[in-house]
Protein backbone atom coordinates (compact mmCIF):
# COMPACT_ATOMS: atom_id res chain seq x y z
CA UNK A 1 0.00 0.00 0.00
CA UNK A 2 1.37 3.26 -0.80
CA UNK A 3 1.15 7.02 0.48
CA UNK A 4 -1.71 8.61 -1.58
CA UNK A 5 0.85 12.11 -1.54
CA UNK A 6 4.18 11.23 -1.90
CA UNK A 7 3.98 6.75 -2.83
CA UNK A 8 6.33 5.62 -0.42
CA UNK A 9 5.09 3.18 1.48
CA UNK A 10 2.30 3.67 3.77
CA UNK A 11 1.87 2.89 7.47
CA UNK A 12 -1.49 4.00 8.19
CA UNK A 13 -4.58 3.12 5.99
CA UNK A 14 -7.77 5.05 5.98
CA UNK A 15 -10.62 3.32 4.10
CA UNK A 16 -13.22 6.26 5.69
CA UNK A 17 -11.37 8.24 3.18
CA UNK A 18 -10.33 5.40 0.62
CA UNK A 19 -6.72 6.31 1.39
CA UNK A 20 -3.56 5.57 3.04
CA UNK A 21 -0.60 7.79 4.23
CA UNK A 22 3.14 7.14 5.14
CA UNK A 23 3.79 8.98 8.38
CA UNK A 24 4.88 12.32 7.36
CA UNK A 25 2.25 12.86 5.13
CA UNK A 26 -0.29 11.35 8.05
CA UNK A 27 1.17 13.52 10.43
CA UNK A 28 0.51 16.78 7.77
CA UNK A 29 -3.04 15.37 7.08
CA UNK A 30 -3.70 15.37 11.47
CA UNK A 31 -2.03 18.81 11.70
CA UNK A 32 -4.88 20.11 8.68
CA UNK A 33 -7.62 17.81 10.43
CA UNK A 34 -6.78 20.25 13.95
CA UNK A 35 -6.48 23.42 12.06
CA UNK A 36 -9.81 22.73 9.78
CA UNK A 37 -11.94 22.27 13.07
CA UNK A 38 -10.34 25.03 14.91
CA UNK A 39 -10.68 27.46 11.90
CA UNK A 40 -14.39 26.45 11.10
CA UNK A 41 -15.31 26.51 14.44
CA UNK A 42 -13.39 29.47 15.92
CA UNK A 43 -12.42 27.02 18.69
CA UNK A 44 -9.57 28.93 19.50
CA UNK A 45 -8.78 32.83 19.20
CA UNK A 46 -5.23 34.38 18.84
CA UNK A 47 -3.68 34.82 22.33
CA UNK A 48 -6.24 32.89 25.01
CA UNK A 49 -5.09 30.39 27.29
CA UNK A 50 -6.04 26.71 27.15
CA UNK A 51 -6.51 23.88 29.61
CA UNK A 52 -6.08 20.15 28.33
CA UNK A 53 -8.18 18.01 30.14
CA UNK A 54 -5.46 14.95 30.32
CA UNK A 55 -7.01 11.41 31.15
CA UNK A 56 -3.40 9.30 30.20
CA UNK A 57 -4.99 8.40 27.13
CA UNK A 58 -3.73 8.86 23.37
CA UNK A 59 -6.30 11.38 22.76
CA UNK A 60 -5.65 13.58 25.09
CA UNK A 61 -1.61 13.57 25.11
CA UNK A 62 -2.24 13.76 21.51
CA UNK A 63 -3.95 16.67 21.61
CA UNK A 64 -1.90 18.67 24.24
CA UNK A 65 1.21 17.74 21.86
CA UNK A 66 -0.23 18.59 18.25
CA UNK A 67 -2.00 22.36 20.75
CA UNK A 68 1.42 23.24 21.54
CA UNK A 69 3.14 22.00 18.18
CA UNK A 70 0.85 24.63 16.95
CA UNK A 71 1.97 27.28 19.16
CA UNK A 72 -0.95 27.89 21.36
CA UNK A 73 -0.99 28.68 25.14
CA UNK A 74 -1.62 25.06 26.84
CA UNK A 75 -1.48 23.93 30.19
CA UNK A 76 -2.81 20.27 31.09
CA UNK A 77 -4.95 19.28 34.11
CA UNK A 78 -5.37 16.20 34.98
CA UNK A 79 -7.96 14.96 37.57
CA UNK A 80 -6.49 12.22 40.02
CA UNK A 81 -9.72 10.39 40.95
CA UNK A 82 -8.43 8.40 43.87
CA UNK A 83 -8.97 4.95 42.32
CA UNK A 84 -6.31 2.19 43.47
CA UNK A 85 -3.31 1.32 41.24
CA UNK A 86 -5.16 2.63 38.21
CA UNK A 87 -4.93 6.47 39.28
CA UNK A 88 -1.63 6.06 39.97
CA UNK A 89 -0.44 4.66 36.83
CA UNK A 90 -2.41 7.07 34.76
CA UNK A 91 -0.93 9.95 36.63
CA UNK A 92 2.38 9.05 36.03
CA UNK A 93 1.80 8.82 32.68
CA UNK A 94 0.47 12.80 32.25
CA UNK A 95 3.61 14.30 35.01
CA UNK A 96 6.22 11.74 32.85
CA UNK A 97 5.06 13.33 29.57
CA UNK A 98 4.51 16.55 30.46
CA UNK A 99 7.81 16.90 32.25
CA UNK A 100 9.37 15.34 28.99
CA UNK A 101 7.70 17.78 26.57
CA UNK A 102 8.09 20.57 29.33
CA UNK A 103 4.64 21.14 29.22
CA UNK A 104 2.58 22.65 32.35
CA UNK A 105 0.87 21.12 34.48
CA UNK A 106 -2.31 20.94 37.16
CA UNK A 107 -3.15 18.02 39.25
CA UNK A 108 -6.48 17.75 40.98
CA UNK A 109 -6.85 15.16 43.87
CA UNK A 110 -10.39 14.15 44.20
CA UNK A 111 -9.14 12.24 47.39
CA UNK A 112 -8.48 15.93 49.13
CA UNK A 113 -11.64 17.22 47.75
CA UNK A 114 -13.80 14.12 49.85
CA UNK A 115 -14.84 12.49 46.56
CA UNK A 116 -12.41 10.14 45.62
CA UNK A 117 -14.36 7.63 43.15
CA UNK A 118 -14.25 4.84 45.07
CA UNK A 119 -16.30 6.39 47.56
CA UNK A 120 -18.87 7.51 45.13
CA UNK A 121 -19.14 3.74 43.40
CA UNK A 122 -19.72 2.60 47.45
CA UNK A 123 -21.67 5.21 48.63
CA UNK A 124 -23.92 6.68 45.92
CA UNK A 125 -26.69 4.81 44.38
CA UNK A 126 -26.25 5.87 40.46
CA UNK A 127 -23.87 4.64 37.64
CA UNK A 128 -20.07 5.35 38.39
CA UNK A 129 -19.34 6.77 35.15
CA UNK A 130 -21.70 8.83 35.31
CA UNK A 131 -20.86 10.52 38.51
CA UNK A 132 -17.61 10.47 37.66
CA UNK A 133 -17.90 12.10 34.53
CA UNK A 134 -19.81 14.71 36.26
CA UNK A 135 -17.01 15.34 38.94
CA UNK A 136 -14.63 15.98 36.01
CA UNK A 137 -16.50 18.04 34.53
CA UNK A 138 -17.29 20.40 37.52
CA UNK A 139 -12.87 20.53 37.96
CA UNK A 140 -12.24 21.16 34.75
CA UNK A 141 -14.77 24.17 34.37
CA UNK A 142 -13.63 25.45 38.19
CA UNK A 143 -9.96 25.51 37.23
CA UNK A 144 -10.38 27.21 33.68
CA UNK A 145 -12.92 29.97 35.51
CA UNK A 146 -10.73 30.42 38.80
CA UNK A 147 -6.90 30.15 37.24
CA UNK A 148 -8.25 32.30 34.02
CA UNK A 149 -8.13 30.22 31.32
CA UNK A 150 -10.74 31.42 28.34
CA UNK A 151 -10.80 27.61 26.71
CA UNK A 152 -11.09 23.90 28.18
CA UNK A 153 -10.21 21.60 25.52
CA UNK A 154 -10.97 17.69 25.82
CA UNK A 155 -9.40 14.82 23.69
CA UNK A 156 -12.94 13.59 22.47
CA UNK A 157 -12.69 12.21 18.75
CA UNK A 158 -15.20 11.64 16.40
CA UNK A 159 -15.74 7.85 17.24
CA UNK A 160 -16.64 9.62 21.42
CA UNK A 161 -19.02 11.68 19.69
CA UNK A 162 -20.68 9.65 17.46
CA UNK A 163 -21.12 6.97 20.41
CA UNK A 164 -22.68 10.17 22.77
CA UNK A 165 -24.64 11.75 19.45
CA UNK A 166 -26.14 8.56 19.18
CA UNK A 167 -26.92 7.57 22.86
CA UNK A 168 -28.49 11.52 23.03
CA UNK A 169 -30.91 10.42 20.09
CA UNK A 170 -31.91 7.26 21.55
CA UNK A 171 -33.25 8.79 24.17
CA UNK A 172 -34.63 11.86 22.27
CA UNK A 173 -32.31 13.97 25.03
CA UNK A 174 -33.23 17.70 24.34
CA UNK A 175 -31.22 19.36 26.45
CA UNK A 176 -27.79 17.58 25.30
CA UNK A 177 -29.11 17.57 21.56
CA UNK A 178 -29.11 21.30 21.92
CA UNK A 179 -25.50 21.50 22.85
CA UNK A 180 -23.19 18.96 21.72
CA UNK A 181 -20.66 20.06 19.40
CA UNK A 182 -16.82 20.38 18.60
CA UNK A 183 -17.22 24.00 20.45
CA UNK A 184 -19.86 25.04 23.30
CA UNK A 185 -19.57 28.69 23.77
CA UNK A 186 -18.69 30.33 27.39
CA UNK A 187 -21.84 31.76 29.14
CA UNK A 188 -23.57 31.74 32.53
CA UNK A 189 -20.46 30.57 34.16
CA UNK A 190 -19.31 27.84 31.99
CA UNK A 191 -15.72 28.32 30.14
CA UNK A 192 -15.73 27.98 26.02
CA UNK A 193 -15.13 24.18 25.60
CA UNK A 194 -13.96 22.55 22.56
CA UNK A 195 -13.26 19.29 21.13
CA UNK A 196 -10.36 19.75 18.66
CA UNK A 197 -9.81 16.19 17.40
CA UNK A 198 -13.99 15.70 16.55
CA UNK A 199 -12.75 15.08 13.05
CA UNK A 200 -10.60 12.17 13.59
CA UNK A 201 -11.17 8.81 14.19
CA UNK A 202 -9.62 6.74 17.93
CA UNK A 203 -7.35 4.62 14.88
CA UNK A 204 -6.24 7.80 13.71
CA UNK A 205 -5.18 9.37 17.45
CA UNK A 206 -3.62 6.27 18.34
CA UNK A 207 -1.96 6.23 14.95
CA UNK A 208 -0.69 9.69 16.30
CA UNK A 209 0.00 8.98 19.55
CA UNK A 210 2.23 5.97 18.13
CA UNK A 211 4.86 7.36 15.23
CA UNK A 212 5.13 10.40 18.05
CA UNK A 213 6.43 7.67 20.71
CA UNK A 214 3.91 9.23 23.05
CA UNK A 215 3.40 6.87 26.04
CA UNK A 216 0.07 6.22 27.02
CA UNK A 217 -2.18 4.49 29.86
CA UNK A 218 -3.69 1.79 28.14
CA UNK A 219 -5.61 -0.30 30.97
CA UNK A 220 -9.58 0.26 30.72
CA UNK A 221 -10.68 1.72 34.22
CA UNK A 222 -11.71 -1.12 36.49
CA UNK A 223 -15.24 0.10 36.99
CA UNK A 224 -16.24 1.16 33.21
CA UNK A 225 -17.02 -2.63 31.80
CA UNK A 226 -20.30 -2.86 30.50
CA UNK A 227 -20.62 1.20 30.19
CA UNK A 228 -23.17 1.48 27.43
CA UNK A 229 -20.44 3.55 24.95
CA UNK A 230 -18.49 0.85 24.29
CA UNK A 231 -21.23 -1.19 23.15
CA UNK A 232 -22.72 1.85 21.05
CA UNK A 233 -19.10 2.14 19.63
CA UNK A 234 -18.99 -1.33 18.55
CA UNK A 235 -22.01 -1.14 16.70
CA UNK A 236 -21.04 2.17 15.21
CA UNK A 237 -17.15 0.40 14.01
CA UNK A 238 -19.45 -1.93 11.96
CA UNK A 239 -21.77 0.74 10.26
CA UNK A 240 -18.64 2.39 9.16
CA UNK A 241 -16.87 -0.83 8.03
CA UNK A 242 -19.82 -1.62 5.86
CA UNK A 243 -20.30 1.94 4.91
CA UNK A 244 -17.09 4.13 5.06
CA UNK A 245 -17.73 7.40 5.91
CA UNK A 246 -21.16 6.78 7.76
CA UNK A 247 -19.77 8.28 11.14
CA UNK A 248 -18.31 12.15 9.92
CA UNK A 249 -21.86 11.98 8.02
CA UNK A 250 -23.70 11.20 10.74
CA UNK A 251 -21.95 13.85 12.88
CA UNK A 252 -21.52 16.69 10.38
CA UNK A 253 -25.23 16.21 9.54
CA UNK A 254 -26.52 16.60 12.89
CA UNK A 255 -24.45 19.70 13.56
CA UNK A 256 -26.17 21.41 10.18
CA UNK A 257 -29.10 20.05 10.29
CA UNK A 258 -29.93 18.63 14.03
CA UNK A 259 -28.40 20.76 16.44
CA UNK A 260 -29.80 23.93 15.45
CA UNK A 261 -33.18 22.40 15.42
CA UNK A 262 -32.44 20.67 18.99
CA UNK A 263 -31.24 24.43 20.14
CA UNK A 264 -34.07 26.58 19.36
CA UNK A 265 -36.25 24.21 21.43
CA UNK A 266 -34.18 24.06 24.30
CA UNK A 267 -34.35 28.05 24.25
CA UNK A 268 -37.76 28.23 24.74
CA UNK A 269 -37.72 25.98 27.60
CA UNK A 270 -34.31 25.44 28.99
CA UNK A 271 -33.93 26.04 33.01
CA UNK A 272 -32.32 28.92 34.28
CA UNK A 273 -28.66 28.47 35.29
CA UNK A 274 -27.22 30.19 38.63
CA UNK A 275 -24.30 30.19 40.65
CA UNK A 276 -24.31 26.85 43.08
CA UNK A 277 -24.88 28.10 46.89
CA UNK A 278 -22.12 26.26 48.02
CA UNK A 279 -19.00 26.15 45.54
CA UNK A 280 -20.35 29.18 42.74
CA UNK A 281 -20.22 26.75 40.13
CA UNK A 282 -23.50 27.17 37.46
CA UNK A 283 -25.83 24.79 38.40
CA UNK A 284 -30.19 25.01 37.82
CA UNK A 285 -31.23 23.04 41.17
CA UNK A 286 -29.65 25.86 43.53
CA UNK A 287 -26.65 23.76 44.90
CA UNK A 288 -24.83 21.78 42.24
CA UNK A 289 -24.77 18.22 41.83
CA UNK A 290 -20.78 17.55 42.33
CA UNK A 291 -21.79 19.90 45.86
CA UNK A 292 -24.76 17.29 47.10
CA UNK A 293 -22.72 14.16 45.86
CA UNK A 294 -19.99 15.78 48.29
CA UNK A 295 -22.28 15.78 51.10
CA UNK A 296 -24.02 12.62 50.31
CA UNK A 297 -20.89 10.59 50.17
CA UNK A 298 -19.53 12.07 53.62
CA UNK A 299 -22.99 11.46 55.41
CA UNK A 300 -22.45 8.09 54.35
CA UNK A 301 -18.73 7.69 55.03
CA UNK A 302 -19.24 8.82 58.29
CA UNK A 303 -22.36 6.81 59.10
CA UNK A 304 -20.15 3.50 57.78
CA UNK A 305 -19.20 1.21 60.29
CA UNK A 306 -16.03 -0.31 58.27
CA UNK A 307 -14.51 3.72 58.51
CA UNK A 308 -15.29 4.40 62.26
CA UNK B 1 6.50 -19.14 13.44
CA UNK B 2 4.83 -15.74 14.57
CA UNK B 3 4.54 -14.44 17.89
CA UNK B 4 0.95 -12.00 18.30
CA UNK B 5 1.29 -8.92 21.72
CA UNK B 6 -2.59 -8.19 22.08
CA UNK B 7 -2.56 -4.83 24.27
CA UNK B 8 -4.16 -3.91 26.46
CA UNK B 9 -5.47 -7.75 26.70
CA UNK B 10 -1.53 -8.76 27.87
CA UNK B 11 -2.14 -11.73 25.67
CA UNK B 12 0.52 -13.44 23.44
CA UNK B 13 -0.13 -16.12 20.82
CA UNK B 14 2.23 -17.83 18.38
CA UNK B 15 0.98 -18.76 14.69
CA UNK B 16 2.90 -21.25 13.35
CA UNK B 17 1.49 -19.99 9.57
CA UNK B 18 1.95 -16.48 8.15
CA UNK B 19 1.13 -14.37 5.48
CA UNK B 20 -0.19 -10.91 5.28
CA UNK B 21 -1.06 -9.04 8.18
CA UNK B 22 -4.96 -8.85 6.91
CA UNK B 23 -5.44 -12.55 7.20
CA UNK B 24 -3.56 -12.02 10.73
CA UNK B 25 -6.63 -9.80 11.54
CA UNK B 26 -9.11 -12.05 10.08
CA UNK B 27 -8.17 -14.53 12.71
CA UNK B 28 -7.93 -12.32 15.20
CA UNK B 29 -11.44 -10.83 14.50
CA UNK B 30 -10.68 -7.11 13.75
CA UNK B 31 -11.29 -4.71 11.32
CA UNK B 32 -8.58 -2.76 9.55
CA UNK B 33 -9.06 0.33 11.82
CA UNK B 34 -9.72 -1.54 14.79
CA UNK B 35 -6.39 -1.91 15.82
CA UNK B 36 -2.92 -0.93 15.07
CA UNK B 37 -0.47 -3.72 13.89
CA UNK B 38 3.36 -2.99 14.88
CA UNK B 39 6.67 -4.46 13.89
CA UNK B 40 9.02 -2.55 15.62
CA UNK B 41 9.13 1.07 15.29
CA UNK B 42 6.61 0.72 12.15
CA UNK B 43 2.81 0.31 11.32
CA UNK B 44 1.92 -2.14 9.23
CA UNK B 45 -0.90 -1.50 6.48
CA UNK B 46 -3.49 -4.61 5.83
CA UNK B 47 -1.50 -5.84 2.80
CA UNK B 48 2.15 -6.44 4.20
CA UNK B 49 3.67 -9.64 4.32
CA UNK B 50 4.66 -10.96 7.66
CA UNK B 51 8.16 -12.99 7.94
CA UNK B 52 8.83 -16.32 9.65
CA UNK B 53 10.25 -14.87 13.27
CA UNK B 54 8.33 -11.72 12.94
CA UNK B 55 7.57 -10.01 16.76
CA UNK B 56 3.85 -7.89 15.93
CA UNK B 57 2.30 -6.39 18.30
CA UNK B 58 -1.95 -5.60 18.07
CA UNK B 59 -2.77 -2.29 20.22
CA UNK B 60 -6.60 -2.10 20.25
CA UNK B 61 -8.04 1.37 19.54
CA UNK B 62 -11.01 1.33 21.20
CA UNK B 63 -11.04 3.30 24.90
CA UNK B 64 -13.47 1.54 27.38
CA UNK B 65 -13.42 4.49 29.84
Amino acid sequence: MKCRKCKAPAEVPLPSHNTAFCRDCFAAYFTGQVEKSIRRHGLINPGERVLVALSGGKDSLGLMLELSRMGFDVTGLHVDLGIPVSSLAARAKVEGFCTLHGLKLRVVELAKHGLPIPDVKKYINRPVCSACGKIKRHWFNRVALEEGFQVLATGHNLDDEVARLFANTLRWDAGYLSDQGPCLDAENGFARKIKPLYRLTEFETACYAFLNGIEIHTAPCPYSSGASFTGHKELWARLEYTSPGTKIAFYDGFLKRGRPAFAQVEQESGAPVAPCESCGSPTSTGTCGVCRLGIAVAERRAADPDRQ
Amino acid sequence: MITVFIEPDNETLTFERHNTVLMLQRKLNLRVNDALVIRGDKLLTPDCQLKDGDEIRIRKVMSTG
